[in-house]
């Protein structure tokens, strides 16, 4: 089985973010890791190896830190790393983004995609299912399980108080969720090789792409403007015995805020 | 005039409360006299259902074919880019419910158009719109644009109100898919339906979340009585999902899921940023801890610091001798 990952580094979830230039830009602590999801699909990536053979390529795209997602998949266990390293290819939409993974996924043999439900940074959750289409091929999103059997698989997805049990032909894309597995520590074996690895890096020509079709140059749509969110009035403490206060919680929900 | 194309999501022949939202929405912008408002409902489509949507639109389409008896994303994808072909509309909208941020990229991929995923405020009058779409967990709102049309854009649950239904019911239109078999390739084996009726908490009204507070797993009774009286749905803070408490579709937060009810109350949860990105966008939010310093209270409108096992049982017996029940 040849399974790539896609994988993304983020910042913390801890690092500070700040809005400058009047919501042009947005100064964020110098804080990463790996997206939360993008883990469980490495590590599902490498237990399909464990148990049918094959090979895993990890590709992410990205400047300066985007690097360390591919170092921390090589320190997994994975084969190969890709980045899709270019000026051009930075501050995508989620189109112009998938379209140049999309491409870099065929340069190669492949039977399994994985990658995280979304990244925690911008939320999208659209490249998934936007390389499949590239692709034009099937996705199963946000599976909890995954069973490879002979030219096709069987994957797991939760719905509203229930699962979903949907078989699909390989090759095939599955973006994956919390549950999925538990994510393993990289040996000390796997982080010395990482850290010697040399990543082998693509440009957009690499990808039969015009700097035009990729990036921020490629995006269908544009963010305008960073806000801060909406700030919260200062918490009211409702004080009072237990049965007092709940009693006044009631009254001010139904009441004064009419949620209920 | 241009044309706006809702996707109706159902589920067990029930219109899903996201679509609703964009129904009620969509209306307004036809009375704007600006745009022509199409609904479509792809797969079957009972009588009942459409008595059920026919007073929110004047025209509803229903994308018929034997490939869309089941939910797959290829499908469901093929179909109703393949009406957006003929129909031409400027915007394609839908609930950005697990089914609509499933398939929608895909349908934006097949047109070479944009889209602008899980949002929440539109401004329709700009031109070219203007979407809000929180990012890093909602640290960070993003005003966000398309720079050519057509554009997909999926809509948070709970980010419009529900209008009441009109009283000129508009028609059924038929439109074949006429999607390939060959080129399916996602065939559903089954759906296990555990809790009947269960709302999903990305789309819940009420969430009552419980954390570690709660001391063991059984006193989640509590909380899901308090949910049960308030027709609210139970979510629970990370810990206790890794200690088994809860299952995995109940975890608000950073690796669960995003949820922006019009009330929240957490109980016994302290805080940890992994669970305020989870609920940050809630509309209100009560938090309940026996720590007043517990950081949750600084992402909420009201508090009450105390013991749970006591104010959660009188919150309980207080709404239920309210609505009389």
């Amino acid at each position: 089985m040849d399974v790539v990952v896609l994988a993304k580094q983020v910042p913390d979830a801890e690092a500070a973010i700040e809005i400058r230039g009047e919501g042009a830009k947005l100064e964020i602590e110098p804080k990463f890791a790996t997206s939360i999801f993008d883990e469980f699909a490495l590590e599902e990536a490498l237990r399909i190896r464990e148990r049918h053979g094959g090979h895993v390529r990890v590709i992410t795209l990205g400047a300066g830190k985007a690097t360390e997602v591919l170092r921390t998949g090589i320190a997994m266990g994975a084969d190969e790393a890709l980045l899709l390293d270019n000026a051009a290819f930075l501050d995508g939409d989620g189109y112009s983004t998938a379209l140049a993974l999309s491409r870099a996924v065929a340069k190669a043999p492949w039977d399994i995609i994985l990658c995280g439900k979304q990244a925690i940074d911008d939320d999208r959750g659209e490249v998934g299912p936007m390389v499949a289409q590239f692709l034009g091929f099937p996705h199963v999103g946000g599976i909890v399980k995954l069973d490879i059997g002979d030219g096709k698989a069987v994957a797991e997805s939760l719905t509203e108080g229930g699962r979903e049990v949907v078989e699909v032909l390989l090759p095939a894309v599955f973006t994956v969720q919390k549950g999925l597995n538990e994510p393993r520590v990289a040996p000390i074996t796997g982080v010395m090789k990482a850290m010697k690895a040399q990543i082998p890096k693509m440009t957009p020509e690499d990808l039969g792409l015009s700097a035009q079709e990729v990036g921020l140059a490629g995006s269908k749509v544009r963010v305008k403007r960073y806000l801060p969110p909406k700030k919260r009035p200062p918490v009211k403490m409702i004080g009072g015995e237990a049965a007092e206060a709940a009693a006044e919680a009631a009254r001010i929900l139904a009441e004064v805020e009419r949620v209920i | 005039m241009e044309t706006v194309l809702i996707f109706v999501e159902t589920k067990g022949g029930e219109v899903k409360k996201a679509s609703l939202e964009l129904l009620s929405e969509g209306r307004k912008l036809a009375q704007t006299g600006r745009f022509k408002v199409e609904a479509a409902v792809l797969g079957p489509l009972p009588a009942a259902l459409a008595d059920k949507l026919l007073p929110y639109t004047e025209t509803l389409v229903h994308i018929d074919d034997p490939l869309l008896e089941a939910y797959t994303p290829e499908a469901y994808a093929a179909a109703l880019a393949g009406y957006a072909q003929e129909a031409k509309p400027k915007m394609i909208l839908a609930g950005a419910t697990q089914t609509g941020r499933d398939f929608l990229p895909r349908v934006a991929v097949l047109l070479g158009c944009g889209i602008v995923s899980d949002v929440t405020a539109v401004a329709w009058e700009d031109d070219p719109i203007t979407c809000v779409r929180p990012i890093y967990g909602g640290k960070v709102l993003t005003e966000v644009s398309p720079l050519a049309y057509p554009v997909v854009v999926t809509t948070r649950p709970n980010t419009f109100a529900i209008a009441e239904p009109g009283s000129a019911p508009g028609s059924v239109v038929e439109s074949r898919a006429g999607l390939n078999v060959g080129k399916m390739h996602t065939k559903v084996l089954r759906v296990e339906q555990k809790q009947k009726g269960k709302v999903d908490l990305t789309e819940a009204d009420i969430i009552v979340s419980g954390g570690r507070g709660l001391k063991a797993a059984e006193n989640f009774a509590l909380v899901e009585e308090l949910a049960a009286a308030l027709g609210g749905t139970v979510g629970a803070a990370r810990s206790v999902v890794d200690a088994g408490w809860r299952p995995q579709e109940d975890q608000v937060g950073k690796s669960g899921k995003t949820v922006s009810p019009k009330l929240y109350i957490a109980i016994g949860i302290s805080g940890a940023i992994h669970h305020i990105m989870g609920m940050d966008t809630s509309k209100l939010v009560l938090a309940i801890n026996r720590d007043p310093n517990a950081i949750i209270f600084q992402y909420a409108n009201y508090g009450i610091v105390g013991d749970l096992f006591e104010v959660v049982p009188a919150m309980t017996a207080e709404l239920k001798k309210r609505t009389g029940a």
